[in-house]
């Protein structure tokens, strides 16, 4: 879901064209196929009837969205929008080049009309509204190009995050206390965020820096790359390994394959939080991609 | 895996005495699409002694609210919402005669209650299969609330649509058996 320019200066109309291919082409119509790649692997290895038919039909739709331009889900969840760019780059603008594209795919029938007013509820028609899209940037002067990742996380999945502050003595011996927290998360969520899940485990900092780390966790990490941190590394195969001897299965309805990754993703603290996050629902919702179906 | 079996709706008390959960149905005929805004003005009217817009009784609701039809479809991707948003209005309508309701995710238990009491099922339909499922729709109708947009209460014509019996009316409840039937045991 990212793009790379290499050139020092973007002009906007290049920008505007980019973004409408990026959202086009890879956020709304398909998943990203390192999402794929494991739902094909997950379908070989289940050994229920019922959580391989889920699988299969549930990599059917995307195929057939993808063929019929139509969106993977009718759940566009909230857009964020993660920027990395550098000395030689601009953002001026893009914010509004977003919020225009988002605005034209709504008209075009590509997502479906989802923000309310916050006090009303009254739909505003065309996903436009105060806060859409989040922005979340990082300027790296050394950076050569601009990256832009677009997540749709779809809000079935919202309903099963948690997150709590630990105490350093609730954390335990190899982080026992948060593991059993993560756990018990995935097991209430059960089949409502749309299984097989990405997990997001955001740790440190406060509340509001956990809670983003969470989804920056699974939004901005391919799910099938392994962490260069070796403890960390270690830590998700863990994890993975516990949620996915849960039986919940894909669809809730049983099965190995309750979840395809785990990310987790910390920040120095001086109390230790926990935002856990569900991922699935990408694209526009759940499973479907991330970064984001 | 069984065969999928080929329902009629609506559904009768009938129909419903031979379904357990696990089984997967195909249905055929009219059901209701709305979610948590229509369900909020539903049970406003009730509230309120005033009438609604359709008569529930015998009726199925599937939790869903579509993006935008293209030219010439009947309606964009149809795949279910999360359930637990109803759960404070499913009771209400399932003692007004609801019996059929589609999502995904487990129901809390004073909608698993009210199933039993009232004989109710609770299906899901695949989550993450929004394109997939819109081809089983033939025809869509805004039949009240128009304002809510993709929220309106709409009549919907389906031709086998598939779901998956999660809550039967004997206290059936897959998602509890699924897990107890794959959960590696420590």
């Amino acid at each position: 879901m990212a793009i790379l320019s290499e050139k020092s200066v973007i002009d906007k109309q290049f920008l505007k064209e980019q973004m409408s291919l990026l959202l086009r082409e890879k956020c709304y119509t398909t998943i990203s196929p390192d999402v794929i790649y494991l739902m094909k692997k997950s379908y070989e290895e289940e050994t229920s009837d019922s959580a391989k038919e889920m699988l299969k039909t549930m990599i059917g739709n995307v195929r057939m969205a993808e063929n019929r331009k139509k969106p993977v889900c009718q759940s566009p969840g909230f857009p964020t929008v993660y920027i990395r760019w550098g000395k030689g780059t601009d953002i001026a603008g893009l914010k509004d080049i977003l919020k225009e594209e988002i605005v034209n795919d709504t008209k075009d029938g590509f997502l479906r009309p989802s923000m309310v007013h916050p006090r009303t509820r009254k739909n505003t028609g065309d996903n436009s509204g105060v806060g859409v899209p989040n922005m979340e940037l990082e300027y790296d002067p050394a950076l050569d190009f601009m990256e832009i990742l677009i997540s749709f996380k779809g809000c079935g999945a919202e309903l099963g995050n948690a997150i709590k502050i630990f105490t350093p003595a609730q954390i335990g011996k190899e982080a026992k206390g948060i593991k059993e927290f993560v756990i018990d998360t995935v097991i209430k969520a059960g089949g409502k965020p749309c299984p097989p899940i990405a997990l997001g485990i955001g740790i440190g900092g406060q509340m509001d820096i956990a809670a983003k780390l969470s989804r920056r966790a699974v939004s901005v990490r391919k799910w099938t790359d392994h962490n260069p941190d070796p403890e960390i590394a270690r830590m998700e195969e863990e994890i993975l390994g516990m949620i996915n001897q849960l039986g919940i299965g894909p669809g809730g309805v049983g099965g190995k394959t309750t979840a395809l990754a785990v990310r987790y993703l910390p920040s120095s603290g001086e109390l230790s939080l926990l935002g856990c996050k569900e991922g699935w629902d990408e694209n526009l919702s759940h499973w479907e991609d991330r970064v984001s179906f | 895996m069984a065969q999928a079996k080929k329902i009629t709706l609506p559904l009768t008390d009938e129909t419903l005495k031979d379904l357990r959960a696990g089984d997967n149905l195909l249905l055929t005929g009219v059901m209701y699409q709305g979610r948590d805004a229509a369900h909020k003005r539903i049970v406003e009217a009730l509230d309120q002694g005033r009438p609604l817009p359709i008569d529930l009784k015998g009726q199925t609701i599937f939790f869903m609210g579509p993006s935008p039809a293209r030219p010439g479809k009947p309606i964009g991707a149809a795949g279910p919402t999360t359930s637990i948003r109803m759960d404070s209005y499913s009771p209400r309508l399932i003692a007004e005669g609801l019996k059929g309701m589609i999502g995904k995710g487990m129901r809390t238990k004073p909608v698993k209650d009210a199933m039993v009491k009232y004989k109710a099922i609770y299906m899901a339909a695949i989550g993450g299969a929004g394109a997939l499922l819109s081809k089983s729709i033939k025809k869509a109708e805004v039949v009240a609330y128009e304002d809510l947009g993709p929220e309106a209460l709409r009549r919907l014509e389906v031709k086998d649509f598939p779901v998956t019996v999660i809550n039967d009316i004997y206290g059936g409840d897959l998602y509890e058996e699924g897990k107890a039937k794959y959960q590696v045991k420590a």
